[in-house]
């Protein structure tokens, strides 16, 4: 059920992002929100249970948007290992760190999009406005990623409290 | 006594029937009515005051609820006159993709777009139509204001378009003027390259970009955008060429599909 649960998490972020997001004026340039949910589950969640579910939900991206395949696939991977070794040296206890966390990982996310643009196509002119797109997005990220990740928890714990009402009791 | 009720009678007539010609009461109507007109005044500006708080006042609970029926209505219809709207500005954009439809020599599918790329690096969208419409991968994808794409994945009923303003997407492209021939690359800016140009060939700014039809992708002569810069370098033997598409990509609402084989009857007019 903790699987279904993430599955319908995601499923709400790519559809949000994808069909709602880009057609609000302040939002076209805001982060991929998935970011901090693999942050999130870097934090807060056992690798045993969080890896399955960054592989589909990088799988998912891959299919349904742009970039080579296997890119957002990468990318989720390589930040969850990034946030893992971040946590065995930070205790990331106050806000502060968590948006510094997810800021970090917003940008590793580009640095990683851009890298490969840079290999796949290295004939092509850097995007003259990549400077301030990062900006745009990492802003954001530092304002709004620990509000974002406190939402996940908050979701997650009041799921866990649902289910654990419904159904463990009768079993 | 009766002689007397008699007299009585004959005397009241004949005061009645004298007073009536005269329309006069002799001063006692003018009392009257100045004693007893303030009173009547004053009752009825009671009785007036008493609507009127009636009216005004308690009344208002029930105007009070209807204020609010009237402004739900209000909404209510402001909404339905936004849903008129929004069906002119689509009636009017269908129209205009009917008319393209129509002078297209091929046949073509129209459909809506349903997603955007979130990520400001690549350019795609997702549009509602797929296999089950005859979609394949590689179709052009157009719309009245020029090209917009091509077709990079297929599902049943859905299918993911590459803009052409995406950096791995390249068109085949010629200067509608000048004949002058080379690629169309995207650029992440929402603008396009005009790539391998020849310095020889003559081109300027707000020159129209078509399609060449060479790429066995696009028909030939769809528009693509016009010359926005035109660098030329003493050295090097092309010239860097920057074309700003005619479709407005932000406002990307539905689309048309070419699918590869022309028209019958437009195959046999010509």
């Amino acid at each position: 059920m903790t699987y279904f649960f993430y599955i319908c998490v995601c499923l709400c972020l790519i559809i949000f992002q994808t069909a709602i997001m880009p057609y609000l004026p302040l939002f076209d340039r805001f982060y991929d929100l998935l970011c901090p949910f693999v942050i999130y589950l870097g934090l807060f969640r056992p690798a045993r249970e969080s890896i399955p579910v960054i592989l589909i939900i990088g799988m998912i991206m891959d299919g349904i948007l742009g970039g080579p395949f296997g890119l957002y696939v990468t990318t989720y991977v390589w930040l969850f290992i990034g946030v893992k070794w971040m946590i065995s040296y930070l205790h990331l206890g106050n806000s502060a760190l968590l948006a510094l966390v997810v800021a970090s990982g917003v940008l590793l996310e580009n640095f990683i999009f851009i890298g490969t643009m840079a290999i796949i196509a290295p004939e092509a002119r850097f995007p003259a406005n990549a400077t301030s797109i990062v900006g745009v997005q990492v802003l954001w990220a530092i304002f709004t990623g620990p509000l974002v990740l406190k939402v996940f928890d908050y979701t997650q714990k009041g799921w866990n409290r649902w289910y654990a009402g419904r159904f463990v009791k009768r079993a | 006594m009766i002689v007397g009720v008699v007299v009585l009678l004959a005397v009241n007539i004949i005061f009645l029937s004298a007073a009536s010609r005269r329309y006069s009461s002799y001063g006692i109507g003018r009392i009257a009515i100045s004693f007893t007109a303030p009173f009547q005044e004053a009752v009825t500006d009671s009785i007036r005051f008493v609507k009127n708080i009636w009216r005004y006042y308690f009344f208002l609970v029930s105007t009070a609820k209807e204020n609010d029926d009237i402004k739900k209505s209000l909404s209510l219809a402001r909404e339905e006159n936004n849903r008129y709207k929004e069906l002119i500005l689509s009636n009017y954009r269908l129209r205009k993709l009917l008319n393209f439809q129509k002078n297209m020599p091929h046949s073509v599918v129209a459909a809506e777009v349903v997603g955007k790329d979130s990520s400001p690096w690549y350019k795609t969208i997702i549009i509602n139509k797929g296999k089950a419409d005859g979609l394949v991968k590689g179709l052009p994808v157009v719309v009245p204001d020029g090209i917009t794409g091509q077709i990079m994945d297929v599902s049943y009923q859905h299918s993911k378009v590459l803009l052409i303003i995406d950096q791995n997407s390249a068109v085949d492209a010629l200067v509608q003027r000048t004949r002058a021939r080379g690629i169309i690359k995207g650029e992440s800016a929402g603008q396009c390259l005009f790539k391998y140009v020849l310095r020889k060939h003559d081109v300027k700014v707000g020159d129209t970009v078509v399609s060449s039809g060479l790429d066995g992708v696009f028909p030939k002569g769809l528009l693509i955008g016009h010359v926005s810069g035109v660098i030329r370098r003493s050295s090097g033997i092309f010239q860097e060429v920057t074309v700003s598409p005619y479709v407005d990509f932000e406002k990307l609402e539905e689309v048309l599909v070419v699918l590869t084989s022309p028209k019958k009857d437009s195959v046999s007019k010509e």
